[in-house]
This record gives C-alpha cells, sequence and structure tokens, in this order.
C-alpha cells in the first residue's frame, strides 16, 4: 500500500473542496434563506415598482428603466445573492469551533490549502446562486441590452463582490473565532444595498442619500450590473464598476489571509 | 534513540492578568514501543505538554523529540512519524466514518484505491464498520473516540499521542478502547497518553509521570511508584472523631484522611490484629479496616498530598473494605 509522506498542494486543496462541498450538499436548507430573499426582493420590487418605473413611465422623466424594470432592479437582487460568498468564513469557523481545523494543523497539510478550501467554496456558491436569480430574472423578463453576453458579465461582477464578502467573513470569523462574527457579512448588508441607488437612479436620490451613496462602493457595482442591463456596454460606468468589486474583493481577501495566517499560527 | 524525549519543557501563556506558567519543567523519556501515561488532574500541564511535543503550540523553552526529530525545528518531519487525538480536535460529523478515513489517507497521499482500502481496514480496526457509511453525527461518543483513535493512525505512525482518549466514556465504552490501545502497543506503536483516570494508568501504561502544577512530581512504572509508598495501607474507619483522634494518638506514623486513619507498613495484613487489640483495648470503636497493596492513588496522594478528584468514586482492583 503506498503512501507519500503527504498529497501535493493542489490535491489537498482539492480534497478540501470536495469535502466542504459534501458538508454543503448535506444542509440544503441552509441554502434556501439567501436564495429565497434574493428572489423575493426580485418579485416584491418588481411587483411594488414595475407598474410605476416600468413600461408605463415611457416619455416621463421616470423612465430610467427603459421600458423593462425588471432589467433595472435585477442588479440589486443579483447584489443580495452574492452576499452568500460570507458563508466561506462560516464554514471556516465551524471547523474551528469543531476542532476540525486543529486536525489538519496536525498534519503536513498547506495551511493555505485549509483556509482557500473554504473560498473556493463560497465563490461556487455566489455563482450558482447569482446564476439562480438571473435565470429567474430571464424567466420573468429580463433582456439585457448588452444581449446574453451582459449576463456573464453581470456574474463576473456579482462573483468578484462576492469574493470580497467570502474574504470578509473569513477574516472576520477567524479573528472573532466565532459562526456569529462570520457571519457579521450580512451586517454590512442593509447599510451597503440600501445606502446606494437601489430603486432609483443616483441622480434622482435626495441630497443626504446621493451623497452617502457616492462613498458606497456598492453604488458603483450596481451602476455598472445596471447600465449593461439596461443601456448597453457604457465602457466606463462598467469598468469602474468591475474595479470597485475587484479591489474590494483583493483587499478583503488580503485582510483574510493576513487573518487566517495569524490564526494558524502556533501560540 | 527515544520515542520521545521531553528536555525541561517549558510554556509560559500571556493573559491580560499576567503571565501563566501552564509548564513550569517536565522532562521525560518514552522508550520505544511501550505505552508512556501522563497522570495528572485538571490544569496540571498535562494537554500544553501533548501540544507542545505534537507541535501545535510554540514551546517557551526547552526541547522535544520525536524519534530524534526537534519538535521546534523540525515540526514538518514530526508531523508525519506522529498521530494525534487529542480532547479537541474534531470530526466533521456531516461525513460518514468511511469518507472521513479516505479524505484523511487521501491528505495523507495514498491513491484513490489505498485510500478505499485503508479506510475499510481502520473502520474494521476500530470495529465501527457496520456503521462505515451513516453519517458520524449519528455515531455513540465511544464510537466517536474509536473513530478518532483510526483517524489518528491512517498515516501509520510511529508514535501515538492521545489525551485523554476515555475521558467522558462509560465503563464499557473505555474498556474497549484500552483494548485497541493495548493492541497498538503490542503492533509496535509508541503511545503517549494523558489521563486523569488512576486505573486507566494502572492499566495501560507501562511507565507513568505524575504531573502536578506543571511539574513532574513523580515518575516510573506503575510497580516502582507503588513500591515508593513502602508497604501496604492499612485503613481504620471510626464512626467518632474523638476515636479517631484518639487512635491517632496511639498509633505512631499514622496519618488521618477523612474520617479514616492511614498507616504504611510491610506485611499490613499481619499487622492488624495487634493494631486491632490495641484500640479495643483503649476502647476505641473500630466501624472497619482494610489493608491493600498500595494503588497509584496512594502513591499520588503521597507525591502531591492531596488525592485525584473523583479516584475514591471507584476502588481499584484488589482493594476491598473489611466491615467489622
Amino acid at each position: 500500500m503506498g503512501t507519500s509522506p503527504a498529497a501535493p498542494f493542489p490535491l489537498q486543496l482539492g480534497i478540501l473542496t470536495k469535502r466542504l462541498l459534501l458538508r454543503v450538499l448535506r444542509r440544503p436548507l441552509a441554502e434556501l434563506p439567501n436564495i429565497f430573499i434574493s428572489a423575493f426582493f426580485l418579485f416584491v420590487y418588481d411587483g411594488a415598482l414595475g407598474g410605476v418605473f416600468g413600461g408605463s413611465a415611457a416619455g416621463t422623466p421616470f423612465d430610467f428603466a427603459k421600458g423593462n424594470f425588471v432589467n433595472f432592479i435585477l442588479p440589486v437582487s443579483i447584489i443580495s445573492a452574492s452576499i452568500s460568498g460570507g458563508a466561506s468564513g462560516v464554514y471556516l469557523v465551524e471547523d474551528i469551533e469543531s476542532g476540525v481545523f486543529k486536525r489538519y494543523q496536525g498534519m503536513p497539510i498547506s495551511k493555505w490549502a485549509i483556509i482557500l478550501a473554504p473560498i473556493i467554496v463560497g465563490a461556487m456558491r455566489v455563482l450558482i446562486q447569482a446564476g439562480l436569480i438571473l435565470t429567474i430574472g430571464m424567466l420573468i423578463g429580463a433582456d439585457p441590452a448588452t444581449g446574453p453576453l451582459g449576463y456573464f458579465a453581470v456574474l463576473g461582477i456579482a462573483f468578484l463582490w462576492g469574493m470580497g464578502f467570502a474574504g470578509y467573513s473569513v477574516a472576520a470569523g477567524v479573528r472573532s473565532g466565532s459562526s456569529q462574527g462570520a457571519q457579521a457579512a450580512s451586517f454590512l448588508f442593509f447599510p451597503a444595498l440600501f445606502l446606494a441607488p437601489t430603486f432609483t437612479p443616483r441622480h434622482a436620490l435626495k441630497g443626504w442619500l446621493q451623497t452617502a451613496s457616492a462613498y458606497n462602493p456598492t453604488t458603483y457595482v450596481i451602476e455598472a450590473m445596471r447600465t449593461i442591463m439596461v443601456d448597453g456596454w457604457v465602457v466606463d460606468v462598467v469598468m469602474k464598476g468591475a474595479l470597485v468589486a475587484g479591489c474590494f474583493a483583493f483587499i478583503t481577501l488580503a485582510f483574510a489571509v493576513v487573518s487566517a495566517r495569524k490564526a494558524t499560527e502556533k501560540a | 534513540m527515544f520515542a520521545v524525549e521531553a528536555k525541561s519543557l517549558k510554556k509560559t501563556f500571556k493573559t491580560k492578568q499576567g503571565e501563566v506558567e501552564a509548564v513550569k519543567d517536565v522532562s521525560f523519556q518514552v522508550k520505544q514501543g511501550e505505552i508512556y501515561g501522563i497522570l495528572g488532574p485538571n490544569g496540571a500541564g498535562k494537554s500544553t505538554t501533548i501540544l507542545m511535543l505534537t507541535t501545535l503550540l510554540s514551546i517557551t523553552s526547552g526541547a522535544g523529540y520525536i524519534q530524534g526529530l526537534d519538535i521546534d525545528k523540525q515540526d514538518k518531519d514530526v508531523r508525519k512519524k506522529i498521530g494525534v487525538a487529542l480532547q479537541d480536535t474534531g470530526i466533521d460529523n456531516l461525513l460518514t466514518g468511511r469518507e472521513l478515513f479516505y479524505t484523511t489517507a487521501r491528505l495523507w497521499g495514498f491513491s484513490k484505491r489505498d485510500a478505499e482500502e485503508r479506510a475499510t481496514s481502520l473502520l474494521n480496526l476500530v470495529g465501527i464498520s457496520e456503521a462505515a457509511d451513516r453519517r458520524v453525527k449519528t455515531y455513540s461518543g465511544g464510537m466517536k473516540r474509536r473513530l478518532d483513535l483510526g483517524l489518528s493512525l491512517v498515516h501509520k505512525p510511529e508514535v501515538l499521542f492521545l489525551d485523554e482518549p476515555t475521558t467522558g466514556l462509560d465503563p464499557g465504552s473505555r474498556r474497549v478502547l484500552w483494548d485497541e490501545i493495548k493492541r497498538l502497543r503490542d503492533s509496535g506503536v509508541t503511545i503517549l497518553l494523558t489521563t486523569q483516570y488512576l486505573e486507566e494508568a494502572d492499566e495501560l501504561a507501562d511507565r507513568i509521570s505524575i504531573i502536578d502544577e506543571g511539574l513532574v512530581v513523580a515518575e516510573g512504572s506503575p510497580d516502582e511508584l507503588k513500591a515508593m509508598v513502602g508497604g501496604d495501607v492499612i485503613t481504620f474507619t471510626f464512626d467518632k472523631k474523638e476515636s479517631l483522634l484518639k487512635a491517632q494518638s496511639l498509633i505512631q506514623s499514622s496519618e488521618i484522611e477523612s474520617n479514616d486513619l492511614r498507616i504504611t507498613a510491610e506485611n499490613g495484613a499481619e499487622k492488624i490484629p495487634l493494631l486491632f487489640s490495641l484500640l479495643t483495648k483503649n476502647n476505641i470503636e473500630v466501624t472497619s479496616v482494610s489493608s491493600n497493596k498500595p494503588t497509584l492513588d496512594d502513591v499520588f496522594l503521597q507525591v502531591t498530598g492531596y488525592r485525584l478528584e473523583g479516584s475514591e468514586e471507584t476502588l481499584p482492583e484488589g482493594k476491598e473494605r473489611v466491615s467489622i
């Protein structure tokens, strides 16, 4: 029976990722609330506001959805779905709390594999949840101005944004050492989503909210997705949104790596 | 070469209240193929010592070696030689026993086929093959401990560290685990275990270190340690406190322990009639008397000045009280 001292890094990462995916699949109910809330936002906002800002707004100053309010509001639900990346920190903290983390520390396994595996699973979760919301959006009438490619662009930005939440949750989780700490990503969610041009374009917001939204990175992410859905390839707006989402992901993931490194150091 | 060597290990933790010396000075050597027990109460420094030796905790000073490898400088190589089952190492409850063995074997570098074979063989070894495909959350406490033990054996370690392996288990499960630990020793694995159960140390360990307040206070085989007590332990019990005190004043070198009077003497059973007659002549009413070979409980009392918590609950083998 052959054994080497330890599996190579990519195999370690693959095995640990597969293990976490099994955990996710065995708790399907844990995945439902976020999908449900994101879909709920989509239906409710479309139902409540679509009548005013949809086709009937044509020719009025409120025609910012250009006749299709689903296109306009879909990014809000996508942003909501992308918060599911915050599960990464929860996975890691569950392993810390249960002592599985310590078991791996006692084996010759790369600490990067231990930290990256939950982030990869968080990324998959973001893609699947955002993909599902996009599909629901398509079914109820979304029709991107950029064509089918626009869906992939929106998904790409959602992925970066979700990774930002993944990084934040991992850092918060390992620093606090608790699941509650890791779930703190959800506390960021409401101010991030609603201090932004959620229901109307930025220029239609009241003064104080317009100012606040200018400092909120979510604004640029929503605007990028919305431009793709409503206006077409307005490159500077799309690039700004992608850049903001990318920077958010880079900063929080770097923070996560530093935090996790500290957590894996010997006391 | 010793399988495990601890040389003046020391661990200090910095807390808000100041520095805490969890391990002050611990030295011992574990020979190849023996079961070495570290016995001590909660907070004595047993687990901290194990954490340092298994490279999971840095050492403040001193040195430690596993199969000649330095735990501080060669920690990665040390981890390949050791298996670890700590009190707080966890098991993924959502996976099945077989999946856990398979995953662990793959992480250790086994091929898919070898990992499957290893999983099956270890499931048999620890006696949970019937529950192999059930999720671990459905396992009993004893099954989880056996699974934990099995997981620490996946890569065929030369040295196995078990931190309080039977704490919280019922007597039956404890006995099953003891048998497995002995079988492992017989197959050539060196085992270092910590315990707060005297009977566990007595039953399993070839040699024992008694640790108290971060220091090794006694070391030797169970027989060597018991010999330190210096004879049999005669215990008289009295109903009245006055009788106890009066008896102590009559018998030299006797010690009071709660309502008992303890006398250590060679050939204790032969001395009982003489002592008993002395007490009755002085109108002291004796409730019970016993003479026992010294136990680790007696050793512990002698070297630390107190009994290990809970040790009175289970009377060790060979100890029985005679009522008069």
